[in-house]
């Protein structure tokens, strides 16, 4: 799990903004592992907004086929301990992924954002309990600060999603803090204030637009993570319940039958090393596509 | 390098200050009552022993004194009784530290062992084809959940190949958790390491040694690998923090008999002093740990030893 699955690679460089880059996508595009992230991107986003054009059967309904059926083509990846059909499952469960993953980070990124660029434009005590605190949380990895969170709201789908949401803000807020010291730095901050902007329009006209590129890469890069952590809180049960079609809760279910039916437990498993695998890389690729370091060499 | 190593403390100090007071909150963040959420469990407790049980854990207090309690207890090794079972709470952890502990140091030993020569492997090819094929291992690496790797393992060496224990807790039941935590984070060793080797190979005092005609095997290992090699001591601290957190998942996958599968288990039952005491235990040990790592990083590195 970065955290809880640790897959914090190093954001250290600086990350100049998509945009004021000319053919950007075309750059990422074009690369073998943006394309390869990209195209799991968006086969994951169809299959969760056609989930009920694609898939023949119930994800939930039990007995619609014979259980342990392995792999075939009236149940493309066969049928579970309950007779449910497997493809429809992991199907329905690319729309959990996305929903966990979303929700979690947008929890992260709203919090993360508003307590970097507090802490960066206030200075002084602020910026020093803020950002100590968050070293603090930081120290104690997303793991415990998940599982803390969890034993507070108890174990469902969406305490699970806050509770990771929760673990990934210090990540987000040091990200934050560091891309808001640089643009307070900047000429034109300072203008802005001799200009006489008051300190909300400072923070949110001024420096929160130019932070936020570099916070939507992060969070590129911080969905695989914030996806792992939570299929790994499912996995323990702490997260989604059965019969929620949930990677992680399938993955755990099959446990119990993995001498018989090991494709049950493959097959979650490989949806979940994909996924990540693939806003890993398009996260990778979007970096390295900004990095001016990088290309050159 | 004393100044630097007194920050460190005072930080950890810190960590640990904060940890008690939210351990101390942690019970009264959780919605409803505490004491019957605890207790739903166990059929026929009575109010009056509710009231009663609250009295023991001092939750009919006010929360500065159950903190000023709570702090004085933990000075004499006191972290209470276990809802379950009723024992004390620090026996517990402690019977199940060492488990962790072990596990942690042993994936970590996998992880550098793997992660190390990889790294600097690719850092020493970069812009190669060998480079960027390692670093995409690497990817997919990080992207494997450690519990379904686990599970593979656990299948394939376990249960297909008999050679290794399917689950427990002794020595050669270590070989499988260790290896499955130890493998998914050689990938994020290997990512550090070779950013780090990366950035001394820019250095000027690297090219003033190529330029001075040394073997390119005498620069690597005398000069860059030493300097590059010190980042990546600091930044073990946060790996083994992460090993940590790792082992939550991976003891219960392997039955290891740690404090993470305790934690879980605890989690479960609502039995939240073996949750505070996990908590503050986590915290503790990483602390420790850390400030281990500094004390060894400034002795390493000349550049602190000697301010």
């Amino acid at each position: 799990m970065a955290e809880l699955s640790g897959a914090v690679p190093d954001y250290d460089h600086e990350i100049v903004p998509p945009g004021r880059r000319a053919h950007f996508w075309r750059r990422v595009a074009f690369t073998p592992n943006g394309a390869f992230g990209l195209a799991v991107v968006i086969v994951l986003i169809a299959s969760a907004g056609l989930a009920d054009l694609i898939t023949p059967y119930s994800p939930i309904k039990m007995g619609v086929g014979p259980r342990f059926l392995p792999p075939n083509g009236a149940y493309l990846l066969g049928t579970d301990e309950f007779g449910r059909d497997l493809f429809t499952r992991i199907v329905y469960g690319s729309r959990l992924t996305l929903m966990i993953g979303a929700i979690a980070v947008g929890i992260s990124l709203t919090v993360g954002i508003l307590v970097g660029l507090i802490a960066a434009y206030r200075g002084g005590w602020t910026e020093t309990i803020l950002m100590r605190g968050t070293d603090v949380l930081f120290s104690f990895t997303e793991t415990l600060i998940a599982l803390a969170c969890v034993a507070v709201l108890g174990p469902s789908l969406k305490n699970a999603m806050i509770a990771v949401g929760i673990a990934g803000i210090p990540f987000y807020a040091r990200t934050c803090y560091s891309a808001a010291l640089v643009e307070r730095s900047k000429p034109y901050f300072e203008a802005t204030i001799a200009a006489g902007a008051g300190p909300l329009r400072l923070l949110f006209l001024h420096l929160l637009p130019n932070v936020l590129p570099t916070m939507i890469v992060v969070a590129t890069l911080g969905l695989s993570a914030a996806i792992l952590a939570a299929a790994g809180l499912s996995f323990l049960g702490l997260g989604a319940q059965p019969p929620d079609p949930e990677w992680g809760a399938m993955l755990s279910g099959a446990r119990d039958y993995f001498n018989r039916a090991p494709y049950l437990m493959v097959i979650p498993g490989l949806a979940i090393a994909v996924t990540v695998l693939g806003f890993n890389l398009l996260g990778d690729a979007i970096r390295t596509a900004l990095d001016p370091r990088e290309g050159s060499e | 390098m004393w100044r630097f190593l007194g920050g460190r403390i005072a930080m950890g100090a810190l960590t640990i200050f904060v940890t008690t007071i939210a351990v101390t909150l942690l019970i009264h963040l959780v919605p409803g009552d505490p004491v019957q959420i605890m207790y739903a469990q166990s059929q026929g407790t009575t109010p009056e022993q509710l009231e009663e049980i609250r009295h023991n854990l001092g939750l009919d207090q006010p929360i500065y004194i159950q903190y000023v309690r709570f702090v004085g207890r933990l000075f004499q090794g006191d972290l209470g009784y276990t809802i379950r079972g009723h024992q004390p709470v620090l026996d517990v952890i402690l019977q199940r530290l060492p488990n962790t502990i072990a596990l942690a140091v042993a994936a970590m030993a996998v992880a550098i062992l793997i992660g190390l020569p990889i790294g600097f492997f690719a850092a020493y090819k970069r812009g190669t084809m060998v480079d960027t094929g390692l670093m995409v291992v690497a990817i997919a690496g990080v992207s494997v959940p450690h519990f379904w790797l686990g599970l593979v393992l656990l299948l394939f060496f376990a249960v297909e190949l008999g050679w290794l224990p399917v689950s427990g807790t002794g020595p050669l039941n270590l070989v499988l958790p260790a290896v499955t935590l130890g493998l998914s984070n050689a990938a994020i060793v290997a990512r550090m390491t070779r950013s780090s080797m990366m950035d001394i190979m820019r250095q000027d005092f690297v090219r003033t040694a190529e330029a001075k005609g040394l073997p390119k095997s005498v620069i690597l290992s005398r000069h860059v690998l030493r300097a590059g090699l010190i980042p990546v001591i600091t930044m073990m601290g946060l790996q083994f923090a992460f090993m940590m957190g790792g082992a939550i998942v991976v003891e219960n996958i392997f039955a290891w008999n740690g404090v993470g599968r305790m934690a879980v288990e605890a989690i479960f039952q609502r039995d939240y002093p073996v949750i505070q005491g996990f908590i503050l235990t986590f915290a503790v040990v990483v602390v420790f740990v850390s400030i281990l790592l500094d004390g060894v990083y400034a002795l390493v590195d000349p550049r602190i030893r000697r301010s």
